[in-house]
């Protein structure tokens, strides 16, 4: 007995200790940040931006500190993945970063949780005015702005021709433009090759997109009860149930990541997918695919809807240096920053100045799918939106509707049973 | 210690204490490290805390949503059910593997270190290569269909009712080597007069294994046992890299089920309680293992 409570007042004495420790030392933070007056030092996060861009990145920040030798920029670079649970425990421990890249749904969750800057307020109008419209609404939720847009894109189709004429189709003609028409190159290529025509990703919020670009609208105008329960809602259910379980898609659609998409296009396995993005990559890891790549305007249903996605810059409430991190974030995302940017990657900048020079117009003499991905892309710019905006509980909501999904495809429930489900989560959820 | 020669009272309480101050570094880290947390997840299960904003006391009521939680019950089948796949294969498996081992046979240290292997590869790199063995058009299913098995794919990782096993598997792999070692070093343990003087009273190698082996290994066999159902209880890696927890939870697990509700949801509290429950889960296997396996080697 005695033993054991000397180790428990040991273990007291310990936990005394750390926690002592702990706030002393975050006290001690919060005294240099106050008194160092004279030059203030900047946290900025990126999400995965290195290597690759690493001497983009450091050329803009050696740009900024010569014209604010004031201020001094420390930049890290975290993986995507890692990015949400660093950011939180930042915060939470009172230690975040000052500016910190994002994108809208996870900031929208920080934001609904009051831990960001409103950008309606710390941006000066003249400055507001100078991005896309689209893309300063695409980081609102309930009427406040709580980042700055940085780069965006749309989805682009990328298409094997080979396995087009493979399967006896005219890659001119019969690249799909529609959800129809992808369904009836599954069917064609499946026939004739064995392979895959169309994978359609499932992923995050993608199911979400699929309906509201099929016409469904998911909730009411207060955002209080689900509202995709419809004739349209009905067709998307159906339509990607009817695809799995003909087995016109690949069964990695439902538990697949981006990776296996990716995975299976380069391995020559699908015709038809939506990943722009990756093009590099592919040009990289499958130079014949690559090839044999033609980009083309994204799928979409008889809304005609396109979805742009935006990746942000947000600057946490609890930054010392409020003004110095807007200045920051406002030089990072100029027109001439931005365009320099996007000249490394297929990605298209958030300010319209930056979107009018010819490098998004003009392909060029004998372009690459890499120069015809970003002439697309751009081209589209204007008929795309950010299909589902920011909601609370966003991955609660998104968790639910892929269950639902899920099961129909798998043949655990029918389609309808399965969107009663989704509805009746959503409205639960919504209630909250 | 020369000082304290000079008072034998002194000496005899500087004595009771130096071990307990030997024991100050290890338990300041194990408190910090382990302990604190543990309370604050513990104190944390009853309150609702997005990690941002304060933590705001609920009493009971996590507890109460994860009991009427459907998902919440199918993530502990499912835990349960890797317990019970996984545990017997990394129990008994090893054995077979540190017999072999334990032959003095010449570069006995290569299949030593081969069977190894699996353990020191990063999970991320293996699960990615068994997600390729597992695929539609993988290496499993062509080995399957020459062999005339299957006569067409089987969706290993895409299908419900595979899903699980399929990962199941992965963790047996992964877990054979180091459970090897472990059994490896009981083996050697064992006095070789043990043998001599059962061949004296005439056994034959099956007696041997029987009356020697077996008992002399089996403290190493609750180990084993402990260590691997607390391991495949926390099972995380493996179902996060090669299924996400689908098609449609059949192979989500509690911890990923924490994972999703702490660090997606961000449902700190909640999280919180599933992993209080999780924790009293695996502190009960522990004490039922150790009190019936235990029984005849508390000597």
């Amino acid at each position: 007995m005695k033993k054991g409570f000397l180790v428990g007042l040991i273990l007291i004495i310990a936990m005394v200790f750390v926690s002592a420790c702990s706030d002393s030392s975050s006290g001690g933070e919060e005294a240099e940040g106050s008194s160092d007056s004279e030059k203030v030092t900047i946290e900025f996060w990126t999400m995965q931006l290195k290597p690759t861009f690493t001497d983009y990145i450091e050329g803009v920040i050696a740009d900024f500190e010569e014209k604010n030798p004031d201020i001094k920029i420390k930049w890290l670079d975290v993986p995507a993945a890692d990015l949400s649970q660093k950011i939180l425990t930042a915060v939470s421990s009172n230690t975040a970063p000052d500016v910190v890249n994002l994108n809208p749904t996870f900031a929208s969750q920080l934001a609904d949780l009051d831990a960001l800057v409103n950008m309606d307020e710390a941006v000066p109008e003249e400055n507001r005015n100078k991005y896309l419209d689209g893309a300063w609404k695409a980081n609102q939720i309930d009427g406040t702005t709580f980042a700055i847009p940085w780069y965006l894109s749309t989805e682009v189709t990328l298409n094997n021709t080979k396995i087009y004429k493979e399967a006896g189709l005219d890659p001119e003609k019969d690249i799909p433009s529609t959800y129809e028409e992808a369904k009836r190159v599954a069917k064609v290529v499946k026939e004739e090759t064995g392979k895959y025509g169309y994978f359609p990703s499932m992923d995050l919020s993608l199911v979400l997109q699929h309906m509201v670009k099929m016409g469904a609208k998911l909730t009411n105008e207060d955002g209080t009860k689900a509202a995709f329960n419809t004739q349209e809602g009905l067709h998307a259910f159906q339509y990607f149930t009817d695809l799995y379980q003909n087995d016109l898609i690949p069964r990695e659609a439902l538990t697949g990541d981006q990776r296996s998409t990716i995975d299976m296009y380069q391995g020559g396995q699908v015709a038809t997918f939506m990943g722009s993005q990756f093009i590099s990559q592919i040009k990289e890891n499958a130079p014949d695919i690559y090839k044999n790549t033609l980009p083309s305007e994204a799928i979409t249903g008889k809304t005609g809807k396109k979805t742009i996605s935006v990746q942000n810059i947000v600057v946490p409430k609890q930054t010392k240096n409020k003004d110095a991190a807007i200045k920051f974030a406002l030089f990072l995302t100029n027109a001439e920053n931005q365009l320099e940017f996007c000249k490394l990657v297929p990605i298209l900048p958030s300010v319209k100045k930056a979107l009018e020079d010819p490098y998004f117009t003009d392909a060029g003499e004998n372009p690459e799918p890499e120069d015809l991905v970003r002439i697309k892309s751009a081209a589209q710019l204007d008929e795309s939106e950010l299909l589902v905006p920011p909601m609370d509980h966003y991955d609660e909501l998104r968790q639910a509707m892929f269950d639902a999904i899920s099961a129909s495809m798998l043949g655990k429930k029918s389609p309808q049973e399965a969107l009663d489900q989704a509805e009746k989560a959503w409205n639960e959820i919504l209630s909250q | 210690m020369i000082i304290s020669f000079k008072n034998g009272v002194k000496q005899l309480k500087t004595n009771k204490l130096t071990p307990y101050l030997f024991l100050i570094p290890g338990c300041t880290i194990l408190g910090a490290f382990i302990f604190y947390p543990m309370l604050q997840a513990i104190w944390l299960s009853f309150t609702k805390y997005n990690m941002v904003t304060d933590a705001e006391f609920i009493g009971f009521s996590n507890y109460e949503k994860l009991f009427n939680d459907d998902l919440f019950w199918q993530t502990l089948i499912n835990t349960f059910t890797y317990v019970i796949g996984v545990v017997p294969a990394l129990v008994i498996l090893p054995i077979f593997l540190a017999v072999l081992v334990n032959q003095k046979l010449k570069g006995i240290g290569f299949f030593r270190s081969a069977y190894y292997i699996p353990v020191v590869t990063s999970l991320v790199v293996a699960g990615i290569a068994w997600d390729w063995v597992y695929k539609e058009n993988g290496l499993l299913n062509y080995v399957l269909d020459l062999l005339h098995i299957i006569n067409e794919p089987v969706h290993w990782l895409t299908s419900t009712q595979t899903a699980i096993f399929a990962v199941m598997v992965v963790t047996v792999w992964k877990g054979l080597g180091y459970y090897m070692i472990i059994y490896l070093a009981g083996l050697q343990s064992i006095p070789e007069d043990l043998y001599e003087a059962a061949e004296i009273d005439g056994a034959n190698w099956w007696k041997k294994i029987t009356r020697v082996t077996i008992p002399m290994l089996m403290p190493f066999v609750l180990i084993v046992t402990i260590m691997s159902s607390i391991a495949a209880m926390k099972v995380f890696e493996e179902i996060y890299i090669m299924t996400g927890g689908g098609p449609l939870h059949s192979s989500e697990t509690l911890v990923l089920y924490i994972y999703n509700e702490a660090f997606d949801r961000l449902n700190m509290g909640y999280a919180s309680a599933a992993g209080v429950i999780l924790f009293l889960l695996t502190l009960i296997f522990s004490i039922i293992n150790i009190k019936f396996m235990g029984k005849d080697n508390t000597a």
